[in-house]
């Protein structure tokens, strides 16, 4: 399947300020693609490179097939955006806001009505359509600017940390929202917040100081039970044990928590391999204090690969 | 040219429903009026002149309101994102903010056509010197809010923008003394950049087409550098 998005070898520069160096990944359709990393680490001038709204300094991307800088306006057509900072007009109603925003996108009379009613119904702004959008809630405005985004039904959504200054409530409405728009769209949405982007995303790329660290994929839906860890008072014998258990494909010991008390981390080819390890456990003498799973480790590899790119 | 239409309505719309637009319009009829009123009495004559001069010095104080919060206030409040990020053009948006301006120009002085009307009632005035006065009006209306445009387009900072482009204007308008100081050909030169000097014509009912020129000139200035100050990002 052709990528929907492309970036090649993105450079950018403020003046003598580094923003992003070097950066390649490409995200396919129905892909929900999660740029993960510090503030500032270049995600928002990634996003800005691929709108069009920032010119790289080199290198080139790809928005459905156009080039973001010589077909920017057939690119711009393919892309709904969210920035982060919900920049609205606050003087304007909300079905007049989508109704401007849906005529700059190109869409005809008939079409901006179904849009701007469907658009509305989605993402329930039906009570607020007539209010001016100043008197709006952040969480309200946040979802106008989401509408917006969809008006055109575009190929790509764009969404530069949706989930900042949300409540809980309105934090989950957005992640479903993401979710279900992944069916008929290709997602790059960014966050510093890693909870956020393991939840939605199915892909994610890891940024730190304006480099592209790493792209791993995440599997969403999938049993999180990849990894087990057992603390045990016999640490060894617990390693040379589980290294015959089928199944399991790598033990990486961690930091001793006591006298003789350990941590081990046994990695699973399969989740099946869990139970054949819990068995092999129970049926033997290690001093066994706990055994839990644990989620496929975002955390971990984040820290894993910031803490080698710092070093 | 959809698009255009969207902006142009979107921005005039955003500046007659400023009370900005209103509060300008209102000390520009009033100090107007108080003008014409003053020099008919004064003269007894049925001319426009003191009444076109008084209105260019208005529009150097007024534009840099009217100009200051364009592109200004898009950059800071982050709707410039927004728009520059959709499917249009830079030039687009500069227009239709430039005709939006320009539109309010046209309404603010569009009263004072009683002004003439009220010399023909009353008196015989000379036609031509009336037609080329507005006519230098709006192209120094014209030429103010695309300089003014352009200073916006520099800045997120509405007062900053309004400074620069007050100071700029009366600088433009002044150099025409400057000139007087200097040996030519740099006397000269100098003097060829004064509105004062181009706008001067126009009031006093000489129409040349080095004046026209030079508004037109500085019409397409202004916008060539708001759309580059926009495309530089």
């Amino acid at each position: 399947m052709a990528p929907v998005v492309v970036a090649e070898h993105l450079t950018k520069h403020y003046g003598r300020r580094l923003g992003v160096e070097d950066v390649s990944f490409a995200a396919g359709a129905g892909e929900v693609l999660g740029l993960l990393g510090p503030n500032g680490s270049g995600k928002t001038t990634i996003l800005r490179i691929l709108t069009g709204y920032l010119q790289a300094s080199s290198g080139r991307a790809w928005v459905a097939g156009f080039d973001i800088v010589e077909q920017g306006l057939e690119a711009r057509r393919r892309i709904g955006y969210v920035p982060e900072d919900v920049p609205l007009y606050p003087s304007m109603r909300v079905g007049e806001f989508l109704a401007f925003m849906g005529r700059l996108k190109g869409l005809g009379a008939r079409p901006l009505r179904q849009a701007v009613d469907a658009t509305c119904t989605r993402l329930a702004l039906e009570a607020v359509r007539g209010l001016a959008i100043g008197k709006l809630s952040r969480g309200y405005r946040q979802r106008v600017m989401i509408a917006q985004a969809l008006l055109n039904d575009p190929d790509v959504l764009i969404l530069d940390e949706p989930t900042n200054g949300l409540d809980p409530r309105q934090i989950i409405e957005v992640r479903e929202l993401i979710r279900s728009l992944s069916a008929r769209h290709t997602i790059l949405v960014t966050s510093h917040i890693l909870s956020e982007i393991e939840r939605v995303a199915t892909r994610v790329a890891i940024l730190l100081n304006g480099r592209l660290l790493s792209v791993q994929p995440l599997e969403q839906g999938a049993s999180p039970r990849l990894r087990v860890r057992v603390r045990a008072a016999s640490p060894d014998a617990v390693r040379a044990a589980l290294g015959a258990v089928p199944g399991v494909t790598g033990i990486v010991s961690q930091t001793p928590v006591a006298d003789g008390v350990q941590d081990l981390v046994v990695q699973l080819g399969a989740p099946s391999a869990a139970e054949a390890v819990a068995a092999r456990l129970a049926a033997g003498d290690f001093g066994l204090l706990e055994m839990t799973e644990t989620r496929t480790d975002l955390e971990g590899l984040f820290l894993e690969l910031t803490g080698r790119a710092a070093a | 040219m959809r698009t255009f239409t969207t902006l142009l309505a979107k921005e005039t719309r955003a500046l007659f429903v400023s009370p900005i637009a209103y509060a300008v319009m209102a000390v520009f009829l009033l100090l107007m009026g108080y003008t014409f009123t003053a020099m008919l009495f004064l003269n007894k004559i049925a001319t426009l002149v003191h009444a076109f001069f008084q209105a260019s010095m208005l529009l150097l104080l007024i534009v840099p309101v009217i100009t200051m919060r364009l592109l200004a206030e898009e950059r800071r409040s982050g709707t410039l994102e927004l728009l520059l990020t959709s499917p249009v053009r830079e030039i687009e948006v500069v227009l239709a903010k430039f005709l939006a301006s320009m539109a309010v120009i046209v309404t603010m002085l569009a009263p004072t056509v009683a002004y003439p009307i009220t010399l023909q009632i009353f008196g015989d005035p000379d036609w031509g010197p009336v037609y080329s006065g507005y006519l230098g009006l709006v192209l120094l209306g014209g030429a103010l809010t695309s300089l003014g445009l352009a200073i916006s387009a520099l800045t997120a900072n509405q007062i900053v923008a309004a400074s620069v482009s007050l100071g700029l204007f009366l600088l433009m308008w002044m150099l025409d003394s400057l000139g007087s100081l200097l040996p030519d050909p740099y006397g000269a030169i100098v003097v060829n950049l004064s509105l004062l000097a181009h706008f001067t014509p126009f009031a006093t009912g000489a129409l040349y087409l080095s004046d026209l020129g030079f508004f037109t000139t500085l019409i397409l200035l202004g916008l060539l550098l708001s759309v580059r100050a926009l495309a530089r990002r």
